[in-house]
């Protein structure tokens, strides 16, 4: 294969070759390259084909403009990456790429069929074409599109990689390493303030490493870039970080950054991560994003081959290829002459210079003519040809009246364009800075800015080196003085560069009928000029509306090189001026950034917090079953070998009924209640009266929100006059002590009492069972348990297995019970111990499931699966926990509402099935009348609904409305092929009597 | 006594390459937060034994006591394990006179020391605030990651990690990610 690399050119390291493949076929490159200047240098221009017409289509840009060149690369097994842009992504060796789009073959592609078909994915196909029959939509015509369309594939396996993230300060942020920025770098690293200068290439530079014409301060522009980054990695108080894509510019000057940190290795150490978040909050930031280049848009614009002109002198000085042996030039600006004579001089023959512009600057045309090559002035470009590469391009003279001439057609293996040059003024956008246009330069500026931060150099508007180096200086210098450092920009001297100017286009002229020509302004998404003319036919003026019909630019480029082309083709032909028609928004990220940069450390284990208990550990040992609550995982139930959870389950009530069982309830949310004031803060928080609960008692406490409804619920002991234990449910801890806080500082900030969360100062362990005292008694010191000194709802402090506890009598179950708290890191000892020492009465460890059936079968509810936010303590049964003589309490006037106080409100009742061995399904749907019309109104759901092994049936608790008067009645639960039945009852399941409290 | 389970026992990281990082366990220590009127800081300070700073962010260390004002009414307060009893009698004695609120947390946190050059870079993974910044003797309530956690700069390169103990795992995790960055001088 013939080689396109020029000898003695480019930045490449020739002593350091590599070998990668593209669609399985092996190619040489060197490191340094990305995968287009490889591919280039081995001739191949054909890389891929486009999005909706299968047309075969090349490398258009040097850039992560790039809107074409998109692979799909394998960096190993789940490494695989669709969409990569082939102009950003480093070769190594051993890298392996594929094309994307086509079937079979990237040569012969079936799909191409649509570009025959061009009529039919006309702007707005989807809305037109597949509206009828209806009933197509869901089985034909979206899959079929979703088939067709789409660019890579998504990747399948889990991604393997690590992800990485980090927070930065900086005084001064520089995004942008190109003369710009690094001007604007070197003076504020001077100035000794923090610097970041972050690049999205692999080397900063920016157009320096591209152009070699020009002189700073006598010395080459490759010294010079040298000496900068030299300087600059000498700072100790400046970070360069390269391959890093300044994504956003969010609020605050706050801007994430994706740096790149492996994928350029063949060999990335072991547990590298491949890409790093950064999110820096910068005091001052400058904007270097420099230009993107213009397509021209004219029949046959995307032709394999055809390229932008600055990108082809980008792959020639850059990296040493030499993308054609006999280019055509085509533009309407300056610039693109540059490309013309340098190729020239790197031994290529460039077949012509077609300008657009009748008259150009007399220096250029010397210097063609100087170098041999054809100058046509004023003359338009009609047409290409070439099936996979460009072969010839059809010029045409247009006269001074605007008529187009007859056509030439001249021979070439490379057609270069440009339609002038695109200030990047993305990340200016993101900030909501003021966008102003330039008439003259048919362009977007910054205006306004919104964020302490400064654009500068082509970004700007200000084009060529000398402007660029000035400018950066300039706000290098400003941004350093503005935040606290003494600079001065310093000044440069330029020679050797030309001045460059250029007009802009819409599509250009033609003396074919315009409504045939296949004229690209979009190339990912295959958008044409006439599209965008046929939806401003169609009734769309606002660019937002005509971006999504015809959907330009709304592609995974974000129309970098498109948007202006469209924007100039739309305000023509809505007859407004370009900033009436306006410009679409940008949003960040600036180029496609992986899911995984943004989850950083968030993944896998580190996914979210996983909060354990001081006994989880055992319960892991002794093979529990864990279900997550809130952020907590919590021991579900512990099955014996062979047993499912219903055994297991059942076991578990049986042997708490009948002797003991121990439950970790660590959980539980607990907050510590200190001053003279806490009685009467509790008074005003919880529905229940405080004052008279006495040292040594506790209450279950039952708080709402200011609109009556139950927010959460507890258990809370009495420690002394002025301490309360307050114990909360495991998902409402948090919340329930903000909204405590919240009171205390806003309503209340006279109370004398303090709030501490002390849900992890203490292990929670729930011993239920007639046989609980008898377990409790020798282990415990300085508490007498007896039922006299201690009964049901009582707290004391004293020394459990020789250790402090806080020992609650309290029950959840219906039987005699206890919860002993220990400092945590006790926990699992004690737990350990009371286990040893239950085993004579038969311990039974039990998880949630149990807790939950056993509390189900007394009626006892759990806030959050029996409430939903709507009820009320009366509707909960719950109206005896409500002081009545309380002056006030929060949510106290909200129950006197009208609408609370309806007898048809839903209440919580119990419900019996007809058949004892139908379990309810949670959430199911009460119906009073089977027989009605659908659809049946629903009086109700079923909120709890368990196997009971005490009562050897069923039982639910469920809301209906006026429920409570129903009680005898049966209603139905119509579910998937049959009705079910059931009578209400009360809540109270089991031991109504409550007997066996104190049995 | 019994025997006390920690959740990252037994655990730690070195990191011995260009940028020194070491992470481990602090030893156990008496924790309790102080609430209480800051009118009252001079009688409170004479019954824990150290001048409590008024301003918050400071930290003053006497005698092996710690005391951070964290906020306005709010200190964190540390001493050995062998005086906690005495610290409790202290400030019980004090609330004739000087109401408050001290609540024993000591087995709610852990602690975990981050030391070394490249400790600031550790922490940098997971802690959004500028702590380059953080003067040297002073500390702060803060979020790691997805953690509350207290922080103190005890020397230039040497941090104090406070946290609950169910997030210890998370933000142990996290260190260990940022320290295989640092090891490999990614």
């Amino acid at each position: 294969m013939t080689s396109y690399r020029i000898s003695g050119k480019g930045r490449i390291d020739r002593s350091k070759p590599v070998r990668f493949t593209f669609n399985g076929d092996s190619y040489n490159g060197y490191q340094g390259d990305t995968l287009a200047s490889a591919l280039l240098a081995n001739g191949v221009h054909l890389v891929g084909r486009s999005f909706k017409y299968h047309r075969p289509r090349g490398i258009l840009s040097a850039g992560s403009e790039e809107p074409n060149a998109l692979v799909g690369t394998r960096r190993g097994p789940g490494r695989f990456e669709p969409n990569t842009r082939a102009t950003v992504l480093e070769v190594y060796d051993g890298l392996a790429t594929t094309s994307q789009n086509h079937w079979p073959s990237l040569k012969r592609d079936i799909g191409a069929i649509n570009d025959a078909l061009y009529m039919l994915f006309s702007a707005g196909f989807y809305y037109k074409t597949f509206m009828w029959p209806k009933s197509f939509w869901n089985k034909v015509y979206e899959p079929f599109i979703r088939g067709a369309a789409g660019l890579g594939k998504s990747p399948t396996e889990p991604d393997p990689d690590s992800y990485a993230s980090r927070f930065a300060h900086c005084d001064v942020l520089v995004v942008g390493a190109g003369p710009t920025g690094l001007a604007a770098a070197l003076e504020a690293g001077r100035s000794g303030a923090r610097v970041m200068l972050v690049d999205e290439q692999a080397e900063p530079g920016g157009s320096l490493l591209s152009e070699t014409d020009a002189r700073i301060d006598g010395r080459s522009g490759w010294d010079w870039l040298k000496a900068a980054t030299d300087e600059l990695a000498a700072l100790a108080n400046v970070t360069v970080l390269p391959r890093t894509t300044a994504i956003g510019y969010y609020h605050q000057n706050f801007v994430g950054l994706c740096q790149r940190l492996t994928d350029h290795l063949p060999n990335p150490p072991q547990g590298a991560p491949r890409e790093r978040m950064w999110k820096v909050r910068a005091e001052q930031v400058v904007l270097a994003q420099g230009a993107i280049e213009k397509p021209l848009v004219f029949d046959g614009n995307d032709r394999p081959g055809v390229m932008l002109a600055g990108a082809a002198r980008s792959y020639l000085n850059r990296y040493g290829v030499k993308v054609g042996n006999r280019p055509v030039v085509v533009t309407s600006h300056d610039s693109a002459w540059l490309a013309a004579f340098d190729l020239t001089e790197a031994g290529a023959k460039v077949a012509a210079i077609v300008d657009i512009r009748p008259e150009v600057a007399g220096h250029l045309k010397q210097r063609a003519a100087a170098l041999g090559i054809e100058v046509l002035t004023g003359w338009t470009v009609t047409g290409t040809s070439g099936r996979l590469r460009v072969a010839s391009v059809r010029v045409n003279p247009i006269s001074r009246g605007g008529v187009v001439g007859p056509a030439r057609t001249i021979a070439c293996d490379a057609l270069l364009m440009s339609g002038g040059w695109t200030p990047s003024v993305h990340l200016f956008s993101h900030t909501k800075g003021k966008l102003d246009w330039h008439e003259d330069g048919q362009m977007f500026l910054p205006g306004e800015h919104a964020e302490a931060s400064r654009c500068a150099g082509a970004g700007n508007g200000s084009f060529g080196l000398a402007a660029a180096l000035a400018e950066g200086a300039e706000a290098g210098a400003a941004a350093a003085a503005d935040a606290g450092f003494k600079a001065k920009a310093g000044s440069y001297a330029v020679e050797g560069e030309m001045a460059l100017t250029g007009v802009s286009n819409r599509e250009l002229p033609t003396d074919r009928n315009a409504s045939k020509a296949k004229a690209f302004v979009d190339f990912q998404n295959d958008v044409t000029a006439k599209d965008i003319r046929l939806a401003v036919r169609e009734g769309f003026k606002s660019i937002e509306h005509i971006k999504r019909y015809t959907t330009t630019g709304m592609a995974t480029d974000q129309g970098k090189t498109s948007n202006i082309n469209g924007l100039a083709i739309a305000s023509d032909a809505v007859k407004r001026p370009a900033p009436a028609v306006g410009l679409t928004t940008f949003r960040p990220p600036y180029t496609p950034t992986t899911f995984g940069a943004f989850a950083g450390y968030n993944r896998g284990e580190l996914f979210e917090v996983t909060r354990k208990t001081p006994i989880d550990g055992w319960a892991e040992e002794n093979r529990a079953v864990f279900e997550p609550v809130s952020l907590w995982r919590r021991a579900w139930y512990f099955p014996k070998p062979g047993e499912d959870m219903h055994a297991a389950v059942a076991r578990e009530c049986k042997a708490v009924r009948e002797s003991l069982g121990m439950f970790d309830a660590s959980t539980l949310g607990k907050i510590e209640i200190v001053g003279p004031d806490a009685a009467e803060f509790l008074n005003r928080m919880y529905t229940n009266p405080w004052s008279k609960l006495a040292p040594g008692r506790c209450r279950y406490g039952l708080l709402l929100g200011e609109d009556g409804f139950i927010r959460d619920d507890g258990v809370i002991g009495r420690m002394t006059s002025d301490r309360f234990h307050v114990t909360t449910t495991t998902g409402g801890a948090a919340r329930v002590l903000a909204m405590m806080e919240d009171y205390l500082q806003t309503e209340w900030p006279d109370l004398k009492v303090w709030l501490t969360s002390t849900t992890e100062q203490w292990a929670v362990i729930a011993l239920q069972g007639p046989n609980a005292r008898k377990l409790l008694e020798p282990l415990v010191e300085s508490i007498d348990l007896s039922e006299e000194a201690f009964p049901h709802m009582s707290v004391a402090e004293g020394r459990i297995c020789g250790v402090p506890t806080r020992l609650f009598r309290m029950s959840f179950t219906g039987e005699r019970g206890y919860e002993v708290n220990v400092p945590a890191r006790y926990g699992r000892a004690v737990w350990e111990k009371l286990h040893e020492a239950g085993q004579e009465y038969g311990i039974v460890p039990y998880g949630t499931e149990t807790m939950h059936v056993l509390r189900a079968e007394k009626g006892y509810i759990i806030v959050g699966q029996d409430t939903d936010g709507t009820l009320t303590p009366d509707d909960a049964g719950l109206g005896w926990a409500i002081g009545k003589a309380k002056p006030d309490f929060v949510g106290k006037r909200s129950l006197t509402r009208p609408d609370m106080v309806k007898d048809a409100r839903k209440q919580l009742v119990g419900l019996l099935t007809a058949d004892p061995n139908t379990i309810l399904e949670e959430g199911a749907q009460i119906v009073l009348d089977p027989n009605q019309n659908l659809p049946m109104k629903m009086v109700g759901h079923v909120t709890s609904s368990y196997w009971s092994a005490a009562l050897g049936r069923s039982v639910a608790l469920a809301v209906i409305e006026g429920g409570r008067a129903r009680e005898g009645e049966t209603v139905h639960i119509p579910m998937p092929g049959r009705t079910l039945e059931a009578s209400v009852t009360g809540t109270v399941f089991y031991d109504p009597e409550n007997k066996r409290l104190s049995a | 006594m019994l025997h006390e389970h920690h959740p990252l026992v037994g655990r730690e990281i070195a990191v011995r390459e260009a940028a020194p990082l070491s992470i481990r366990v602090a030893a156990d220590c008496a924790r309790f937060n102080l609430r209480l009127d800051p009118s009252h800081i001079e009688k409170a300070s004479k019954a824990f034994g150290l001048r409590l700073p008024a301003k918050i962010g400071a930290v003053a260390v006497a005698g092996g006591r710690i005391a951070a004002c964290l906020g306005p009414d709010e200190w964190y307060l540390t001493a050995p394990l062998a005086e906690q009893e005495a610290v409790e009698a202290a400030f019980a004695d004090l609330y004739a006179t000087a109401i408050h609120s001290l609540v024993d947390i000591g087995h709610r946190e852990v602690g975990i020391e981050v030391e070394g050059r490249a400790a600031l870079l550790a922490l940098r993974s997971a802690i959004a605030f500028d702590i380059e910044a953080m003067p040297v003797g002073s500390g702060c309530r803060t979020i790691f990651d997805k953690a509350q956690i207290v922080l103190l700069r005890e020397a230039e390169h040497r941090f104090r990690i406070e946290v609950w103990r169910t997030f210890a795992d998370h933000v142990w995790g996290i260190l260990q990610a940022a320290s295989r960055e640092v090891a490999l001088d990614i």
